[in-house]
Formats: C-alpha cells, structure tokens, sequence
C-alpha cells in the first residue's frame, strides 16, 4: 500500500477550532476522517472528538491489517460513535447531546469505500476531474443540485449551514454510502469540511488536486479557502490522499516528482493514534538517561575514529 | 489537528557549533541539514523529529509536543540513539561516519561526514534503462565491504535501498541511514513504527514475531531487489506480495540480452523468498560479483517449498 497524505485543521477566523480529523492504517488498509462539531449545539467540539476517536479506535481493533467488510465496518463505527456521544450527554445530564458532521473514507487493496452524515465532504479526483463526490445533507444544497436556487445564491441562504443528518442529536442519523470505487495511480481522495468548500467556487477543488501533488495542493488550497472566508472564515479541515499504485513496478518512478520527498513522506509517515487505552506504559527516558547515551556514543566515536 | 509536514531550522541558525546551510532531507522520522562546523569544515545534520509527535512551527526552534506524547518522544529518542551507537563504532570508508551526536532544542542530533553526491535512487532516475553491467559489479562489490564491515559488528542494516545507498563524486558509494536499527526497540510503539519501503525488505522483516529469521542473508535480499532495481528503473515487486503470489519476473528471463548470465543469476540468487538460498554471507556474494566465471548455486526445487518459506514467515 503506498499513498501519499496531508492533513491541515485551521480555525480560520473562530475562536475556537470544533474540527477534528485524523487517519490511520495498518499495512494494508487506510482510515481517514472528518468531523466538524457543530456550533451552537454545546461542545461540538467534544462531539467531533468522540467520533473521531472512536472511529480510529474501532479501526485499530478492527483492520488486522485488512477490514472484513470495510462498508459494515463503517456503518458500525459511524452509528456506534453517535450512541458514544449520546452516552456522553446522558452521562454528564446535558440538555441536549452534542452534534457533529462525519465522514469517514477506508482504502485498501486500492478500492475506496466511504460513508458520511452531514455536509462534510469527500472529493474522489482522478486527472482533476471529478469521479466520486458525497451528497451534503443540507435542504439548500439539494435544491442547488435540483436547480431551485443557484449556487450563489445557497452561499447566502439563511439556512445554508442546516443539516438534516448528523452524528449525536435526537434522531438517528442518515448515514449515505458510496459504491466501491477502485484506484488508479495518481487519484485524489479529499476530505473536508464546510469551511473548505463552502467560500470556494466548485470546479476550484477539482483543479487544484490535478496536480496530484496534495503536499502542495492542501495548503494552497487551504489558503484561498480562508482568504475567501474573510473576516468570520470558520474552521477549516482536510486530509488529502494521492493513491500510489503499490505492487505495480512504479515504487521509483512516483518518486521522481521533483516536488518533494515523496518517498521519504510515504513510507516513512507514522500512523496517528491518539493516546490509546490499553497500551502499556514506555519506559521512562529521564534527563540523565539522555546525557548518559550522547556521552556513551562520543566516546564511541572518539574510539573507534581512524 | 496539526499538519503532519516538519519546518526545518531555518538556514543560518546557530545549532550548537554549527551553522545550518540548508535542509537537504524531510523525513517522517528526522530532518537531515547541510550546516557548517567552526572550521567552515561541510557536515551532515540528522535532527530527530517524528513528525507524528513533535511539530516545529514556522520561525520556532523547539518543536511543540503533545502532553501526551512525551513518553513516547522520549521513547523514539533511545531509537535514535540506536542508530548512533550501531554507527559509531563503524569507521569504514564505504559506510557513513558519525562525528558527533548532542542535545539541543529539546530533542538530539547526530552529525555526519557530509558526502558529495547523490543517492543511487537519482541516479537510476538519471539514467533509467542505461546502467552497464561494470557500473553494477564496481559499486555493489564496494558497497559490500561497507556491508561486511557492518555485519562484522554484529549488526544488520535492513533499510538497504537506492535511496540509502550514497554515490560520492568520485563514483565510490556509501552506506547511509541506519535508521532501521531502532526497529528492535520500537515494534509495539505505533506512532514510531517504520514503514518498509515495499520491493526491498525481505519477507523475513514481514514477520515481526520471529526476529531470530533476520540475518545477513536479509540484508543481502536488500542489495539484490536494488540491483534489481538499477536494471528494472523501478522497485521489484514486494516481498510480502511475492509470498502470496510470486509475479517477479527473474531477471535471467528479463534481461538476457543486456547482462552476463552470471550476474543475472546472481541477482535472482540474492532476491530467492526463501532465505535459506541466498548467499548466506556478504563474502559469498563479493565472490559472486567480482568472478564473472563462476557458476551460481542453483535453487533446489523441493516440492511445497513455497509453502514452507510461507509456514516460517507466518
Ligand atoms: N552524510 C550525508 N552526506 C550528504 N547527504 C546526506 C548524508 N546523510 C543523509 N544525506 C541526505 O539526506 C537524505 C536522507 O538521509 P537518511 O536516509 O539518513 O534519512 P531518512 O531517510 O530521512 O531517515 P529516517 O528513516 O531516519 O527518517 C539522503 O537521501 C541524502 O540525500
Ligand atoms: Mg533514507
């Protein structure tokens, strides 16, 4: 499995940032996610964090290195980390239980499987043109899509930030699935929230990413997003991956993209894990321990030099 | 959630007695720097800084650690020291030297002899498809005495690859980054575990209960998949994948034309699944290399012999 990843989470203009995104994989399947706590509704930033947390945790126990079924698994995961935030709230007598967006994509043996609840998104790009997008839960998005109002007008819409499905929350969420869609070398697979995609001008994302070169893209883009947020620019996040064929014999080829080390990021980069349970305590490296191992090596190279 | 991309130090900051030049590589695991020493003297600087850990921001020198992490930032930093110890007592000419390791920044460096060059990864690049036969025998029969070196001291280096392996100027290569050495330590650890680069590991580094599997004879599937390598312009196919199904054209059957039959075989003779096989010593090999007369030992086609490379790597 080789892939290429960035991810950014900004607060933008708030105060306070309630994104959360995170990925992790085992050798052979990959998890990203994205959640974007819902303001307004108390802790949306805890809700963002429950299911984030819960789901890279279900992921952990469950990708060994591959996931059974990646669609049950992600249906499991979403719906469990709603009962987690409702468990949250009943535990601590909230008058109302957090909410959060989520969307959660796996990838392995190169197929993309992904699922969400709200209006966080995932693009899937191939040669900067759109192959795979996700379908908001949002009333003023739907009538955009079915020519009731213009795009313009939506950016403006009183009810633009409304939902009608989400994480926490009294009902149940409406969890929408993709169909199975195999890699190609070079695809794009971006995650985002509305903060991203919401100042930007459709066809903007797509053309940025066709480059593949996410390490570049990501930032870039993240820039323009904000600058175009203006003065209330809301919380930005995106985790982008650039699917790099595994077995085929492209190990070194993909790596001759001038940009930057991709090699190096790829088969070097540590998966994130929260500070898990269950884990055993590592042996403490005190100050001293650190002094004593230079001055060991010194001597050792002192030793052994000539 | 932070970026997961490291700021370097910025070019002309004092580090210790040294002055950074520029950055010449971003890694996961470390940052490595051109900088200068008090003598004006080019050194190579490997800072350790994981960057699922540790994140410098821009015009920051210490870099901001979770709570959280602390443990295991320091915990990585004895993994660094690993590959120091396993260097320092290594002053060999085909193997990197270490001048140098200190503390500053609230995490730890090493500092190298600065080599002139480029890795043999951007010379396959440079000239894909066109790498002679004589060019394959000089570096990899010199390389080898760096290896052997190594080997001598009881140690493995188990990141062989194109881009570990260092072409000074003056055509002779170098063994860099024994950054693999922390794996001993950091096989429970998932924020520190390393990601093989697929095509050069040996199906015995797939295994991570059965350490007493690795030996020369893993290092020296390494040096085949990267001979391999500057013959193919590209990586061979994964050893792990191979195990499962073996799709690796043997490079008797891809090359015939362009090489000796007897460095062919001698590439296929490093690269066999089963470790038994292979040339069981740095020195079996050198011979192979430099006497183009002799003969390769040929595989011995046991029946269900797949199947048990596959019970020993499981
Ligand atoms: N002594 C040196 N002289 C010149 N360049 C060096 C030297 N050491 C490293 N480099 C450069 O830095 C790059 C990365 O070095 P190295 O392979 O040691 O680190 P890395 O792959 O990032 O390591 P790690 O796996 O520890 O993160 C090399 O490919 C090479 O270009
Ligand atoms: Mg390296």
């Amino acid at each position: 499995m080789k892939f290429t990843i960035y991810q950014e989470s900004r607060p933008g203009k708030r105060p306070t940032n309630e994104d959360r995104i995170a990925y992790s994989y085992s050798r052979e399947s990959l998890l990203m996610v994205v959640a974007d706590g819902m303001g307004g509704h108390l802790h949306g930033e805890v809700a963002a964090q429950i299911a984030v947390q819960y789901i890279t945790e279900a992921f952990q126990r469950e990708a060994h290195p591959l996931l059974k079924d990646p669609f049950l698994f992600l249906s499991g995961a979403l719906n469990n980390a709603h009962h987690a935030i409702l468990d949250y709230a009943a535990d601590r007598f909230l008058p109302e239980a957090p909410r959060t967006t989520c969307v959660a994509c796996i990838v392995q043996d190169s197929i993309a499987y992904w699922a969400h609840a709200g209006d966080s998104r995932l693009y899937a790009i191939r040669g900067g043109r759109v192959l795979g997008v996700t379908r908001d839960h949002s009333r003023v998005q739907r009538m955009v899509e079915d020519g009731l109002i213009t795009a313009e007008a939506a950016v403006h819409h009183p009810a633009r930030n409304r939902i009608f499905s989400c994480l926490g929350g009294t009902n149940a969420p409406q969890v929408d699935f993709s169909k199975k869609t195999p890699l190609m070398t070079g695809d794009v697979i971006l995650l985002c929230t509305d903060g991203v995609w919401g100042p930007l001008p459709s066809d903007v994302i797509p053309r940025a990413m066709s480059t593949g070169n996410v390490l570049q893209a990501t930032p870039a883009l993240l820039n323009q997003a904000e600058a175009r947020g203006g003065e209330n620019a809301d919380n930005l996040s995106m985790i982008a991956i650039r699917w790099e064929d595994n077995y085929a014999e492209d190990t070194i080829g993909s790596v001759s993209t001038k940009t930057m080390p991709i090699d190096s990021f790829t088969t070097q980069m540590e998966a994130f894990a929260k500070a898990r349970k269950g884990t055993q305590p590592l042996p403490n490296l005190s100050d001293e321990d650190i002094e004593r191992a230079i001055q060991e090596i010194n001597a050792a190279i002192r030793k052994y030099s000539k | 959630m932070p970026p997961q991309a490291n700021v370097p130090l910025p070019p002309g900051y004092q580090l210790d007695e040294y002055r950074i030049e520029r950055q010449l590589s971003l890694g996961g695991f470390s940052i490595v720097y051109l900088a200068f020493d008090k003598e004006d003297t080019p050194v190579a600087i490997k800072e350790y800084l994981p960057n699922s850990l540790a994140l410098r921001s821009q015009g920051d020198a210490l870099p901001s650690i979770a709570e959280e992490n602390v443990a295991t930032f320091r915990y990585g930093m004895k993994c660094f020291f690993e590959e120091g110890r396993a260097l320092a007592k290594i002053s060999h000419p085909n193997v990197v030297r270490v001048q140098n390791f200190f503390r500053a920044n609230e995490t730890v460096y090493m500092v190298m002899h600065y080599e002139r060059g480029r890795t043999l990864q951007e010379h396959i690049q440079k000239h894909k498809g066109e790498i002679r036969e004589s060019f394959i025998r000089a570096i990899f029969a010199r390389l080898l005495n760096g290896l052997r070196e190594v080997h001598t001291h009881k140690l493995l280096h188990l990141d062989i690859k194109p881009s570990n392996i260092y072409l000074r100027n003056d055509g002779t290569p170098v063994l860099i980054d024994f950054g693999a050495a922390r794996q001993t330590l950091s096989l429970d650890t998932p924020l520190l575990k390393p990601m093989y680069t697929p095509g050069f590991a040996a199906p015995e580094q797939y295994n991570n209960t059965r350490r007493e599997l690795l030996g020369p004879w893993t290092d020296i599937y390494s040096v085949g998949a990267s001979m391999y390598a500057c013959m193919a312009a590209a990586a061979p196919q994964a050893a792990d994948q191979r195990l499962e199904r073996d799709q690796l054209a043997a490079a008797v059957k891809r090359w015939p034309e362009k090489y000796s039959k007897q460095l062919l075989e001698t590439v296929d003779w490093c690269m066999r699944l089963n470790y038994l096989e292979r040339p069981q010593s740095v020195f079996a090999l050198q011979k192979a290399l430099a006497d183009k007369a002799r003969s390769v030992p040929r595989p011995t086609f046991l029946g269900g012999l797949r199947k048990r490379v596959r019970d020993l790597i499981k």
